[in-house]
């Protein structure tokens, strides 16, 4: 890859799941050193969620983990034990970025707060990444993935015409999917100023409003005319002829977009193999595709472009949104184990002998297996 | 009006060209990345083809006849008007792109080979991967989420695939590009040679929608729309909807949200129990939103840590009492359409919003 734009810069990662693992794998794939902190007694929960089976080292296999947690080192802290507070403000003096996707507090109850590791080193860039935001009456509001599809408009606008309106699921959990493509840039804006000015910054992003900034022409168009129809319309789009979902002959769904209204069109797709229907349109000129699932993009080598690639272990994994320099990324390591790389970090930035690593051990601050007990 | 000296971006020169005859999805997702960088202080030249940005004539509309979106898509940019199907239009540009930093346009556009080898870093906007060499095949967003799987996974199992409201193929693009710009920028500063960046739509969907291909590597069966399957649905309350979500661990608070004693029967304990059951266990469920609202119902789930999700439409947000709080809708003063209220950037630096300056009018 021949884009390392992010080349000397260590990201302290407290990242869970996808809004904030995500964010800091974007600056791992663009040359960052990041260094997942998790702990024996709260793991990331995509460990958890991808639990394949309930052998030993279960907490290591979950797909979802491993496809969002490449190119990243991990550690395993106590996060609650003072002599894990002591290691992570030892770290934070060493890194320029702090990600963080913590309910609003968990980090300043436990000393480790922007206050707090600001002061320890002042260039540091921390971003916040929370459900609501960092303030407002409900900023220690709960959300889960598609809660914010309702919350932020989305879901008004998405369903059936006429009927109620829809969630983007749980397999999609939509506005936690588009949350690092916007912060990771503004991460790297603040990068730079940091490298320029010597000051870091707190970045204080919402969730709810990155999806509902998704929404912002129909915002406005609200705001100017309180009485402007709202609601699901199917398929349809604003200033579209003709819009919709078509079942062909061979059972397969294709969607189509026409500049021109065409009555016929139900029925020419229901006379047609899918394949077959989507060529005849795209050589009038008309935009048309066959609708895809998970199998199908696992096949389509091309569609792929760079966003799906394998790890050294043959696993599959996240690959690029972009392409930089021309290319996508190779994993240069897979998904941590937990704790996998405790040790070895802890000896390299923070110079620790066998006997500090071993007494963080047996006082269970670092650790590699769960304590979380049956899950 | 001139952009406050103090930001982040204020030291970079973007020129975003809009060629004819672009499709207007991908023209979208250029102008929200060039629009993010602008917020946030890079000088931004917006050159638009003689007759102006199709996006000037594209829905929904603001009463006095402007188009919202493209109000919202250009603030805080500048214009120029340059035809650059003429020696005299392409020579201007060049003489601009000398000064750049990074200049965005779109891949099927008649002037994308003079700007890949133009001196500033290229930001290309496509609709397919390289590896689909498509770039002439017809697009909108629509058969963008359709081949990106992200269309299979809304809707009834048994009914048409359905679209996700906005237009989120172009924004996730537009995203992906100010966050590759981004890139670039920090790449040139530091001294070294900046990458150019490449964002095709159908890709970022894909890369968004990563579960359907994790899932079906995995499992060998694809994830797909499960409606009224789902453990989240959507049911009505006193007055709208709210969306029934929580996680594993948030049930016993969900079961003692809704209190109904049929709930403590065992088949509904596992996930699994929960969906061989999901008929008769929203048939419990229902009836306790049928005389609330959606406020009452959001008090009582987030007292009890239940992230159950109101329902709120693009008008109900100008009202919330959270953005109001956070000052997420900026008024911003237009010359000739008055005061509009939009969202601003979705971030707070320091505790600083990005006021939004009022997109550029059509001069020449």
């Amino acid at each position: 890859m021949s884009a390392r734009a992010l080349c000397g810069i260590r990201v302290l990662d407290f990242g869970l799941l996808t809004a904030g693992a995500n964010t800091s794998a974007m600056l791992a794939d663009l040359g960052a050193d990041v260094i997942k902190i998790e702990s024996g007694a709260y793991l990331d929960p995509f460990r958890v969620v991808g639990k394949p089976d309930d052998n030993h080292g279960w907490w290591n296999r979950s797909p979802q983990f491993r496809f969002t947690n490449r190119n990243k080192r991990g550690l395993a802290l106590n996060l609650k034990d003072p002599e894990g507070q002591r290691v992570i403000r030892e770290l934070a003096g060493r890194c320029d970025v702090v990600v963080e996707n913590f309910r609003r507090g968990v980090l300043d109850r436990a000393g480790l707060g922007y206050r707090e590791l600001s002061a320890i080193n002042p260039r540091l860039v921390f971003a916040a990444i929370s459900s609501q935001g960092d303030t407002g009456p409900e900023r220690m509001n709960v959300s889960f993935g598609s809660t914010l599809d309702a919350t932020s408009g989305i879901a008004s606008l998405t369903g059936y015409e006429g009927e109620e309106p829809r969630i983007s699921g749980m397999d999609v959990n939509y506005p936690d999917q588009i949350v690092s493509l916007f912060a990771t840039g503004i991460v790297i804006t603040a990068v730079m100023e940091a490298r320029r000015s010597g000051k870091g910054a707190f970045l204080d992003f919402s969730q709810r409003e990155v999806a509902s900034f998704t929404l912002g022409e129909e915002i406005l168009a609200a705001s100017a005319d309180p009485a402007r129809p709202s609601g699901p319309r199917g398929n349809k789009e604003e200033g579209v002829a003709q819009q919709d979902a078509h079942r062909c002959r061979d059972e397969r769904w294709i969607a189509v977009t026409l500049d021109e209204p065409e009555p016929t069109l139900e029925a020419f797709c229901a006379g047609h193999d899918s394949a077959d229907a989507v060529s005849a349109l795209l050589a009038r000129g008309i935009a048309a595709a066959v609708c895809n699932d998970g199998n199908d993009l696992l096949r389509d080598t091309a569609l792929q472009g760079v966003t799906l690639v394998r790890d050294e272990r043959g696993g599959l994994v996240k690959g690029l949104p972009y392409r930089l320099g021309g290319k996508g990324i190779s994993v240069e390591r897979p998904g941590p184990d937990l704790g996998q790389h405790t040790d070895a970090v802890l000896r390299e930035l923070l110079g620790y002998d066998e006997t500090r690593l071993r007494q963080l051990k047996e006082t269970g601050v670092t650790s590699t297996t769960p304590t979380i007990g049956e899950v | 009006m001139a952009a406050p000296d103090d930001l982040p971006l204020r030291r970079f020169t973007l020129i975003e060209v809009n060629d004819a005859k672009v499709p207007l999805c991908l023209r979208l997702a250029t102008s929200l990345a060039a629009k993010i960088a602008a917020d946030l202080g890079a000088s931004v030249l917006k050159i638009e083809p003689p007759g102006g940005d199709p996006v000037r004539c594209a829905p929904p509309f603001l009463p006095q006849g402007e188009s919202a979106l493209f109000q919202f898509l250009n603030t805080s940019k500048r214009s120029l008007v340059l035809d650059l199907a003429s020696d005299a239009g392409r020579v201007a540009l060049e003489g601009l792109l000398d000064k750049a930093d990074a200049v965005l346009f779109e891949e099927p556009a008649a002037i994308a080979p003079l700007l890949r080898a133009a001196p500033p870093t290229p930001i290309e906007i496509a609709a397919f991967p390289v590896e689909m060499n498509a770039a002439a095949r017809p697009v909108s967003e629509f058969a963008i989420l359709a081949l990106g799987g992200l269309l299979h996974m809304v809707g009834e199992p048994d009914r048409k695939p359905l679209r996700l409201g906005g237009h989120q193929a172009s924004y996730a693009a537009g995203l992906t590009a100010f966050t590759g710009l981004a890139a670039a920028l920090a790449a040139r500063d530091a001294g070294q040679t900046a990458p150019s960046v490449r964002v095709s739509l159908a890709e970022v969907m894909q890369w968004v929608n990563w579960k359907a291909a994790s899932g079906a590597e995995a499992g060998g069966v694809s994830p797909g729309r499960e409606g009224k399957n789902s453990e989240f649905q959507i049911v009505p309350c006193r007055d709208g909807h709210v969306a029934v979500v929580y996680t594993v661990t948030q049930w016993p608070a969900t079961r003692a949200l809704i209190g109904d004693p049929r709930l403590g029967d065992q088949k509904f304990n596992t996930r699994a129990g929960r969906r061989q059951n999901i008929a008769e266990l929203y048939e419990i469920l229902t009836p306790w939103f049928t005389d609330k609202t959606r406020a009452e119902i959001q008090a009582a789930a987030q007292a009890r840590g239940v992230p159950f999700g109101p329902i709120f439409s693009p008008a109900e947000l100008l009202a919330t009492e959270q953005y109001v709080a956070r000052g997420f809708l900026a008024d911003m003063d237009h010359p000739a359409l008055g005061k509009l209220r939009l969202p601003q950037l979705p971030v707070q630096w320091n505790g600083r919003s990005f006021a939004p300056r009022p997109a550029p009018e059509l001069t020449a």
